[in-house]
């Protein structure tokens, strides 16, 4: 027993480590303009170059540790804005970009849109801006990773999935 | 040998522990070097480290309506097929630790298992985007299967021998076979591109097209898995090419700076083309790069028979 | 083209159908048509070839109530709705105009004669709850799948209070999992969550093997309803929220619209103003084709040719950060004018950044026209001849690609356009790789325009001032935006905000373009085909928002004048 208690804590602390260094991405738009799907896209960049950090945005929800979401939430979208987020295997994280996603921003009220990303699913990070620059976005990332390395809580998020099959 | 020194080998060097470094290292290494072709800074060196680490410790997700046992245990299998592939190719330009009449085919078969078990994996799932990747995979293994083997039997009748450790002693011995093989070098280094399905010929991964093909579904430890097994692939199909094609490889020394230069070239012919459509890789092998494979091994068998010393 | 020509063949046209045509512009004419002969004009214009279908726009009139809804459960005696058919060849604009009853309003489909009319018919129906006769029966296009039937965003009496009513009733269905269990045809979902599209739409495709057998399109997930928001908000307010109809083509949609209340208004901005807006949408037309070049290479999987598209666009966004203060939706546009000047220092910047982009922008062209590996991905495909182009009414580069002589900026030139001509740019390949080709040479031709902008950048001031109501009438404006012609329907009723604003955005027009071409291709080349006519969903899909100033927290318009007026009046004092 006395060896696998530093055995448990090596291994919780080699997977923080993998975690924090290995943020993968997954971009979903329910409503966006546009605008900050694009800056999302110029991370990826040379001037921005996130892969620098290890960040690499990914086209499946089932590779990524992070859900980007933009835009305010639409009807339409909002089933497979949940539908995505589920797919992802915990633990699973969701960062906002933008302030359509954060509040509505100017379509708060709208018939068609339900408000802001965290109406429908949990939301770890908001990076307000109309759009945010590339460096807020990576300087959300960065948040979410100082959260993450400083909280002493175990990553939320189901510990199995309920599975949604595509 | 002792049962101590058969466990090292098989886990430690140059089996196990060492191939998984080195194929972190050699994905770090081609990472690096296309993110500066392409004018970025890229990834830190333990990138691959953390990448594997990271999906190792996350949830792995078994869709439903899948095969569970095929679904876990393909990665698994792959992966020990690339580990099995390593033990018969000089790794380090060290003498391999295993070695038979015709270790070359077996281990072109083993390198041949993770096309195949990705093609299963993807066909296992009902996801469509892993179907497609899936069809897509095996049909590519089709196409450069032939050529790649060819191109591989050029240095073998030369050297005159199935073992790969005499083909790489031969190589030692003679002038360099991408002097006197040209088109069998291209050949057989464009065919392990098309083997780890490295850009232009990543058709059966194409992003835009079908997300991450046959790979769409999987997460956590069978990603790792197939990731790794991809990894330790490029470092044997770098070592087995500059052992045949380079000289040979007699010295960690020569493994290192040969392996290095011919990924250096795959890095840069990775960040220089447009993607192949599916249907124009399988032409572009069977019209061309069987042909070449096939004259080279015609000019080669003439000139052995007329006794022209190589 | 000219003017005159088109003119005077409307009026004998208007005369062999027996009706006649008012011009309430210079360059527009006014058909009254019925019902009844409303086919046989559409057939009569399109097999003529007089010009091409723009937009279809419908308005929820009654006069007596103005912009405001009417009062709870009451129907105003004169209440109707009007639905105007846009047809346009060159500078000339004609608009059918057809009155159908408020009651069970139905009008026949042209899809019969037009098939690219049927994506703006199922809006109108969606919207308006017009029946359109004769279209085919789909699913939605627009709305959510889940909005109430029965209810229509965009009536004049569609309020927050009607919505809620209608949800409280019937509520969301559960959500449902798209099953594709049709026998024999396997089907490839392409988004709304997909890496090849950066923003959501669904497409199905039917594959035999490799090679697309059948497409289907679903809009609406970026739905957001601009269009009745505008009604709700005032005239300034709107060019902000227009802004946002597009990130990526943010600023001609905000000066299509301030250049469409100015109309109405009778006031033009200064030259200068005219200047520096021609001047930054030629900035972001190089900003969006070099977006868009890279994202194509992207879809090609040439990543290269992305980071280094994109690295090179950086210039081009600091200018418009140095100029703006932002790199996407500059907010550059006021009613009457521009908030931002140019400088004798920001115009050297402008022209030193130029430099370095032009030989980079050389580069591209040598690269897109000779690279095989990249040429093997867009030569020959999605081929779209001229006469189908021309005939579907196909916009922008897709077009200019088919060899169709059309582009706004020279048949209409608007703004400040008439001072700074334009070369427009043709090619007769039809293929994917002409599309990329004239979007390249575009670029260039806006490096050079952009520097004729600020060699003579006239004098004078930046804007005028601009009343805060706007008088009754109606304006129709067409402009180029990077991706084609976006058409603006501005109508005020002398309110402080309008009454309709209609939008038609280049997207929506080149759908055409694709569903007729995808058939027949390779998967692989779908990508490829849906970028080439660099589509902009969020464009498309719009929105139509109601603003709700009882919501707790959210100050109405009223409130926030209120808070103004006390927060400035005791500043004042």
């Amino acid at each position: 027993m006395a060896v696998q208690i530093p055995l448990r804590k090596l291994i919780d602390r080699a997977a923080l480590w993998s975690r924090i260094n290995s943020p993968w991405l997954v971009h979903f738009n329910s409503g966006s303009c546009n605008g900050c799907d694009i800056e999302i896209l110029a991370t990826l960049t040379p001037r921005y170059d996130v892969e620098r950090f290890g960040i690499k945005l990914w086209g499946s929800p089932r590779h990524a540790d992070v859900l980007v979401c933009t835009g305010p939430v639409t009807r339409q979208a909002r089933d497979r804005l949940i539908r995505v987020y589920e797919q992802m295997p915990a633990p699973k994280f969701v960062i906002v970009v933008g302030s359509c996603g954060t509040t509505g921003g100017v379509f708060q009220g709208c018939y068609n849109v339900l408000g802001g990303i965290n109406e429908v699913i949990p939301v770890d990070v908001f990076v307000p801006g109309c759009p945010p620059r590339p460096e807020s976005i990576i300087d959300g990332v960065v948040q979410l990773l100082t959260k993450l390395k400083n909280s002493a809580a175990p990553p939320k998020g189901p510990a199995r999935n309920q599975e949604k099959s595509a | 040998m002792s049962t101590f020194l058969i466990i090292v080998t098989y886990l430690i060097f140059p089996g196990g522990l060492f191939v998984v470094a080195g194929g972190l290292v050699y994905e770090y290494a081609d990472r690096k070097l296309v993110a500066r072709f392409q004018n970025r800074v890229g990834p830190r060196w333990f990138q691959p480290l953390a990448d594997f680490v990271k999906l190792l410790v996350k949830e792995e997700i078994v869709p439903a309506g899948v095969n569970a046992g095929l679904f876990v245990w393909l990665p698994v299998a792959a992966l020990a097929a690339a580990l099995a592939a390593a033990l018969y190719v000089p790794m380090a330009g060290l003498r391999p630790s295993w070695s038979f009449n015709g270790d070359l085919i077996a281990t072109v078969y083993l390198l041949m298992m993770m096309t195949l078990c990705i093609g299963v994996a993807g066909a296992n799932t009902s996801d469509r985007f892993s179907l497609v990747g899936a069809v897509r995979a095996l049909t590519q293994l089709f196409a450069y299967e032939a050529p790649f083997l060819l191109a591989l039997l050029g240095p073998a009748i030369l050297a005159g021998s199935w073992r790969i450790s005499e083909i790489n002693g031969y190589a030692q011995g003679h002038l360099w076979m991408i002097v006197t093989q040209p088109l069998g070098f291209l050949v057989a280094l464009v065919g392990l591109m098309g083997k780890l399905e490295l850009p232009p010929f990543d058709a059966p991964e194409a992003e835009t097209e079908i997300v991450s093909g046959a790979l769409t579904e999987y997460s956590g430890r069978g990603l790792a898995f197939f990731r790794l097994g991809r990894d330790i692939e490029l470092f044997i199909g770098l070592t087995l090419i500059s052992a045949f094609y380079l000289g040979g490889l007699a010295n960690p020394l020569q493994f290192l700076v040969k392996t290095l230069v011919l990924l250096l070239v795959t890095a840069g012919l990775q960040s220089l083309f447009a993607r192949l459509r599916i249907d124009q890789t399988v032409g572009l092998w069977w019209r061309i790069g069987a042909l070449l494979a096939l004259v080279q091994l015609l000019i080669l068998v003439i000139l052995k028979t007329s006794g022209v010393p190589l | 083209m000219s003017l005159v020509t088109s003119m005077e063949s409307i009026s004998e046209l208007a005369k062999s159908w027996d009706t006649h045509a008012v011009s309430p512009a210079e360059n527009r004419y006014d058909i009254v048509v019925t019902r009844g002969n409303l086919l046989t004009i559409v057939a009569e214009l399109l097999r003529t070839r007089w010009g091409f279908l723009t937009a279809i726009t419908a308005r929820d009139v009654s006069t007596a109530s103005g912009s405001a809804p009417g009062k709870e459960g009451e129907i105003p005696a004169d209440r109707h709705f009007e639905i105007y058919y846009h047809f346009c060849r060159g500078p000339a604009v004609l608009t059918l105009r057809l009155s159908l009853p408020h009651e069970k309003p139905s009008v026949p489909s042209i899809c019969g004669i037009l098939p690219s009319a049927s994506i703006q018919e199922r809006e109108l129906a969606e919207t308006f709850g017009i029946e359109v006769e004769g279209l085919p029966k789909a699913g939605r296009l627009f709305l959510s799948d889940d909005w109430p039937a029965g209810l229509y965003p965009l009536r004049k009496d569609t309020t927050p209070q009607s919505i809620r009513d209608f949800t409280a009733v019937a509520p969301p269905p559960p959500a449902t999992v798209e099953n594709d269990a049709t026998p024999g045809k396997f089907t490839v979902p392409i988004g709304p969550q997909h890496p090849a599209l950066k923003e959501p739409a669904h497409f199905e495709l039917n594959v035999d093997g490799e090679i697309v057998t059948g497409v289907s399109l679903r809009l609406g997930y970026v739905h957001r309803g601009i269009e009745k928001a505008a009604e709700g908000r005032p005239w300034v307010q709107n060019l902000y929220l227009m802004e946002r109809v597009c990130g990526i083509c943010s600023h001609i949609h905000s000066m299509a619209y301030a250049l469409g209340v100015e109309t109405v208004a009778g006031i033009a901005a200064p030259p200068r103003a005219q200047a520096i807006r021609v001047l930054i949408a030629e900035m972001e037309r190089i900003h969006s084709h070099l977006l868009w070049l890279g994202v194509a290479a992207h879809e090609a999987g040439f990543d290269t040719l992305f980071m280094y598209t994109w690295r090179d666009r950086e210039t081009i966004m600091d200018l418009l950060e140095q100029v703006t203060g932002n790199r996407v939706n500059y907010s550059v546009n006021l009613l009457g004018g521009v908030k931002y000047d140019v400088d004798p220092s920001r115009a050297d910047a402008i022209r030193r950044g130029l430099d370095r982009l032009e030989p980079r922008i050389n580069h591209y062209l040598g690269i897109v026209t000779t690279d095989e590996s990249f040429l093997r991905r867009t030569r020959g495909i999605g081929v779209f001849s001229t006469d189908q182009a021309d005939f579907l009414g196909v916009v922008g580069p897709t077009l200019r690609a088919s060899n169709v002589h059309r582009d706004v900026r020279v048949d209409a030139p608007y703004s400040a356009y008439r001072d700074f001509p334009v070369t427009p740019v043709y090619d007769d390949a039809c293929d994917l790789a002409a599309r990329v080709t004239v979007r390249v040479k575009e670029l260039q031709e806006s490096c050079r325009l952009v520097r004729a902008v600020l060699d003579a950048l006239p004098p004078g001031d930046r804007a005028v001032d601009f009343p805060r109501r706007v008088p009754e009438g109606e304006a129709i404006i067409r402009v180029e935006a990077p991706r084609g012609e976006l058409f603006y329907y501005v109508r005020s009723a002398g309110g402080i905000s309008p009454d309709r604003v209609k939008i038609r955005t280049p997207s929506l027009a080149n759908w055409a373009y694709v569903m007729s071409v995808a058939v027949g291709h390779k998967l692989a080349d779908i990508p490829m085909i849906v970028v080439g006519i660099d589509p902009c969903f969020s464009c498309n899909d719009r929105t139509f928002l109601i603003r709700q100033g009882d919501r707790k927290g959210i100050l109405g318009w009223d409130d926030l004048r209120r808070y103004a007026m006390q927060r400035y009046g005791r500043r004042a004092e």
